[in-house]
């Protein structure tokens, strides 16, 4: 009953802005909305032992007086902007450098895009090996190799490294997720050439010391310590581990503390001569580069990598990652809030269907206390929790792999709060198999297309764009064409999309905290469909 | 698999079932009213490796695109609008005003902060549900934020929805309709901030800086005090706008827009501010100081701080005040390291390399257009924080000592200080938000190769000389947590004068 009075108060709501956007003229009604709130939320702030009447007549006043204003809005503010969100084609602005893409010999690839205009730029290598490509005896090695990377080569030693870098004003950074590693040095124009000479050093030459391991792996020991603190890592992990249970991409990236203590020089060896070949990697350029020049100082450079052709294709068939419905609890009342997060088995990269579950992660949205707005928020499950108070922050979230991926939401509450955010959760989540608006989707599917583009803003972020997507797609998909897919999403291709990964399947479960109130894992099960029978 | 199918009829009963392409570039499979009953999962879509068949890709833009020159245009009652434009699809535009906290009176104190947290609110010609949903239906990001001196209001979104960009800010800035629920709700959330002030002790120790080091306008708390908490209502906020939200103390910035687009949809809602004439900015007197407030924690964190003098008006000595943070740098005591991070920033390899109690030892600078504050933060176990405070106040007499510094540092310091400048305006809000601050600050944005030259020709006499103009000012010192092992004023103030 509750919730069908919010669904009927979310519909009048939706109507008074549908009246709204007509026109000016109409903006009263919406006024009216924003009126019939006052009243309400002024009265309980009454003192009991003064006269009421008295009080709530003044401050009754008051109010009316502030919205009286509303009733005369100025035309000028309002020619342009509308509430309902409409579907619009970008193409004409969508113009972008070209983006390059040479094979070398050895397999290796480059890819740059151009703005000589700039002052900057980046160049990085991108290579297609991660934590899942690990044997479970050196589980956390890909992620030494990368801290070891930096350590010495035959021609610099870590410090000369270090100052090099820092004498031309540099950046290089470096981070190794589940499938994917990457290098890239930030520097002006002037300098990429010997960014790039540094980043075929330390990939090629890297000496990998017995004494700088040893140093490294308290080093490492110490980041893990800082990264169990952060508590949204720690689940994200364990809803890894207990997803993807007894498979390599369930190990978490850094390893265990054991593993980091076993780790040996060979290992590390042994590890870059497997995964670091040249077909799997992809040298990208972005800024201040030409194409040209870059090809040919990576044909000069990158001359001593391995040419093994196994591709991560081939190491993914023969241990795929399987998802198995199951949950992760872990209960710690010394924690002042419960996180937990819920996950579906979702789609792989290039699964076309990945396009629809983003839009999805659009519709079910994000938001946290901090934010304005949750209230008013298109995402009907951000409305829920927004107005009613039942989490501090909540945030859906959309992840691929090579063979699967997760979605889900991932969310942080006070302990007596989490049936019924978890019931707002699945409610939510599981009506996107039967009721979706047109509305909402375009809405979505905006929000999804303008982070995308607003993400690209800088060589850093275009670098990072075009090396993914050259190891997932084997190609940079032109946006025109990304936003196509996207706008080819409508609210029947979200629920048939829906009814394929939400409804009626396993879900894989991660808690920690003040966690007795959760409900239990038949209990979220049960509720990936609705009875409606 | 009767009540399935039950179930799913029902639902097409209530709820009008339509099935359209929202694209001309896709075709939907008409699989028909079961087609989920018989399972069909395939989707008419290649995977995302084979590239879309139909798909007209505009033409690639040339490899060097002319970077654009700022226009500015002021109206006539002294507002000025500032663009450049770009080549990447998306915009950015924002709303900058000249006043902050420095204004701010008794009655007032704390509004700056809570305009900050109203802005995008409900305004006269529209509601708060109405502008939320308005951004999200452009799939924009909005944002403010306020300091001491400037107000900026900022929206993103692809340059196709300008036009209602403008509109949707200017009036959120203009019309704010201030409702008590609004403002109630508002000032919950800052009670909130107040008392998680602890968790964040370099910020509550610049903040004591201020208070401490500054009589007059600049010592004016840019966080809202507790008594604002009852104080401020609605009233107190409109009167403070209407007092401060004048057209010549405002810009209206912009980049990936093109100039005549911008002014022909903004005049109409900005010529009409009132032209007020800009006031007398206050007067702050830097007095330097004591503050150090016992706290629960099993650390003591500690700021020594002095005065830059000038300001962002001395351009040149604010200059080679960021040159000479980043000339000491530091940071904290864990770090993954590598090449870039600082790590061979004077403060890392004399300090933290050698000291392995101190946590994080670093220097910052705060530039305001008159004044500022040059200092060194650290963060130490307790009984470390006399040594602490002894090895900070050395390095800011070693700087200042001609013959301290080395040529190498001072050029990997200049070139890390290039490189930073010129990194950050990649970015489209970066480039905007420069419009707009330098605009109020200046009147003009100064191109880069200004800054760059003036960057190039400081040596190391101008470090000394500038360190040492620094360091005469008096001390202020700023310390929090378990500060019984901090020394006295006068003690560390004596390293100073003495020399």
């Amino acid at each position: 009953m509750a919730f069908r009075r919010l669904l009927s108060a979310a519909v009048r709501r939706r109507s008074a802005a549908a009246a709204a956007a007509a026109g000016p003229g109409n903006a009263r009604e919406a006024s009216t909305a924003v009126a019939a709130a006052g009243p309400g939320v002024i009265a309980p702030d009454a003192a009991p032992v003064r006269p009421p009447m008295m009080v709530y007549d003044r401050i009754a006043e008051a109010v009316n007086a502030r919205l009286r204003r509303l009733e005369h809005p100025d035309p000028r503010f309002l020619r342009y902007a509308s509430p309902v969100p409409a579907h619009a084609d970008h193409t004409a602005i969508l113009a972008a450098p070209e983006t390059r893409v040479t094979t070398l010999p050895n397999g290796l690839r480059v890819a740059t895009e151009s703005s000589l205009a700039s002052r900057t730029a980046t160049v990085g290598v991108w290579i297609d090996a991660g934590s899942r490509y690990e044997t479970e005896d050196s589980a956390g090695v890909a992620h030494f190799v990368e801290h070891m990377l930096f350590k010495g080569t035959g021609d610099r030693n870590a410090a000369q490294l270090e100052e090099e870098i820092e004498n031309i004003g540099g950046h290089l950074n470096a981070y190794t997720s589940r499938e994917q590693t990457t290098y890239y040095a930030k520097v002006l124009d002037k300098d990429v050439p010997r960014a790039l000479n540094i980043l075929a050093d330390i990939l090629q030459h890297s000496k990998l010391e017995e004494s700088r391991i040893e140093r490294e792996r308290d080093v490492i020991l110490r980041e893990m310590e800082e990264v169990e603190g952060q508590y949204e890592e720690v689940i994200f992990d364990h809803l890894h581990a207990t997803a993807f249970q007894y498979t390599s991409l369930g190990r978490p990236i850094l390893g265990s503390a054991e593993n980091v203590k076993s780790i040996t020089q060979e290992d590390l060896q042994k590890y870059i001569e497997t995964h670091y070949t040249a077909p799997r990697m992809v040298i990208t350029a972005a800024g201040a580069v030409k194409h040209d020049d870059i090809v040919e100082m990576a044909t000069k450079l990158f001359n001593d990598l391995p040419t093994d052709p196994t591709t991560t294709s081939m190491l993914v068939s023969t241990q795929p990652a399987c998802f198995t419905g199951s949950e992760v609890r872990i209960i710690d009342d010394d924690m002042p809030l419960a996180q937990f997060a819920v996950a579906f088995n979702g789609a792989s990269w290039i699964d076309p269907d990945s396009i629809a579950l983003m839009v999805m992660q659009s519709m079910l949205g994000s938001w946290n206390k901090s934010a304005g707005g949750g209230k008013h928020m298109g995402s009907e499950l951000v409305q829920r929790v927004a107005i009613n108070d039942i989490a501090e922050s909540i945030m859906a979230f959309n992840t691929n792999y090579k063979d699967t991926g997760l979605f889900g939401v991932y969310a942080v509450a006070k302990p007596d709060c989490l049936d019924d955010l978890a019931f707002a959760i699945m409610q939510e989540i599981s009506k996107l198999s039967y009721r979706v608006t047109e509305e909402d989707v375009i809405r979505a599917r905006n929000q999804l297309k303008s982070s995308i583009q607003l993400h690209l803003d800088g060589s850093t972020a275009v670098v990072e764009d075009i090396g993914r997507q050259l190891l997932i797609y084997g190609r940079r998909i032109p946006i025109p064409e990304l936003f196509a897919r996207i706008d080819a999403v409508d609210a029947s291709t979200v629920k048939r999309v829906a009814n394929r990964f939400i409804f009626d399947q396993d879900i894989a479960i991660a808690a920690m905290g003040p966690i007795q109130g959760l409900p239990d894992y038949n209990w979220f099960r049960r509720r990936t469909y609705m009875l409606r029978y | 698999m009767y009540r399935i199918a039950g179930s799913h009829l029902r639902s097409l009963k209530r709820y009008s079932y339509s099935r359209f392409a929202s694209t001309s570039v896709v075709k939907q499979s008409s699989g028909g009213l079961f087609s989920w009953l018989l399972g069909e999962k395939s989707s008419q879509l290649p995977p995302l490796d084979v590239p879309l068949p139909g798909i007209t890709l505009p033409p690639p833009l040339p490899d060097f695109v002319e970077p654009s020159k700022t226009k500015v245009t002021t109206l006539p009652n002294g507002i000025k609008i500032a663009s450049e434009t770009s080549v990447s699809p998306a915009a950015s535009v924002g709303l900058y005003i000249d006043c902050g906290s420095i204004y701010e009176t008794p009655a007032s104190s704390g509004a700056s902060h809570l305009l900050e947290r109203m802005a995008f609110k409900s305004t006269t010609n529209r509601s708060h549900l109405r502008l939320v949903r308005e951004v999200e239906a452009i799939g924009g990001n909005v944002s403010a934020s306020a300091s001491r001196e400037q107000m900026c209001y900022t929206y993103d979104a692809f340059k196709a929805y300008v036009p209602e960009m403008v509109e949707v800010l200017i009036d959120s800035v203009r019309n704010p309709a201030f409702f008590n629920w609004e403002i109630k709700e508002q000032l919950e959330k800052i009670k909130a901030e107040i008392a998680e002030v602890s968790d964040n002790p370099q910020g509550l120790l610049l903040e004591a800086l201020h208070s401490a080091g500054y009589s007059g306008a600049l010592a004016k708390p840019l966080m809202a005090p507790q008594s604002a908490i009852h104080r401020l209502d609605s009233s107190i906020l409109e009167e403070f706008i209407a007092e401060n939200y004048t057209a010549p103390r405002m810009v209206l910035a912009a980049s990936g827009v093109e100039h005549d687009e911008l002014v022909s949809i903004a005049e109409p809602l900005l010529s009409d501010l009132p032209s007020v004439k800009r006031p007398e900015e206050p007067k702050s007197v830097y007095v330097g100081g004591d503050y150090r407030c016992q706290a629960d924690s099993d650390k003591t964190h500690i700021a020594l701080a002095f005065e830059v003098p000038g300001g962002w008006f001395e351009e040149k000595t604010a200059i080679i005040v960021t040159v000479l943070q980043m000339l000491m740098g530091g940071g904290g005591s864990f770090s993954a390291g590598g090449p870039g991070k600082g790590m061979h920033s004077r403060l890392y390899l004399r300090i933290l390399n050698n000291y392995h109690q101190i946590e994080s030892f670093s220097a910052f600078n705060s530039i305001y257009n008159h004044s500022g504050l040059f200092g060194i933060h650290a963060t130490t176990s307790p009984n470390f924080a006399s040594k602490a405070v002894d090895l900070a106040a050395g390095e800011l007499l070693e700087v200042a000592t001609p013959g301290k510094v080395t040529q190498e540092q001072l050029d990997r310091a200049k070139q890390a200080t290039k490189s930073a400048v010129l990194m950050n305006l990649e970015s489209r809000v970066v480039a905007s938000e420069d419009i707009g601050r330098q605009i109020l600050t200046y009147g003009e944005r100064k191109p880069i190769e200004h800054f760059l030259k003036d960057l190039e020709a400081i040596t190391l006499n101008d470090i000394s000389s500038t360190a040492k103009k620094i360091i005469s000012s008096p001390l202020t010192l700023a310390s929090w947590g378990d500060v019984i092992h901090v020394p006295s004023y006068e003690s560390v103030s004596q390293k100073f004068f003495s020399k």
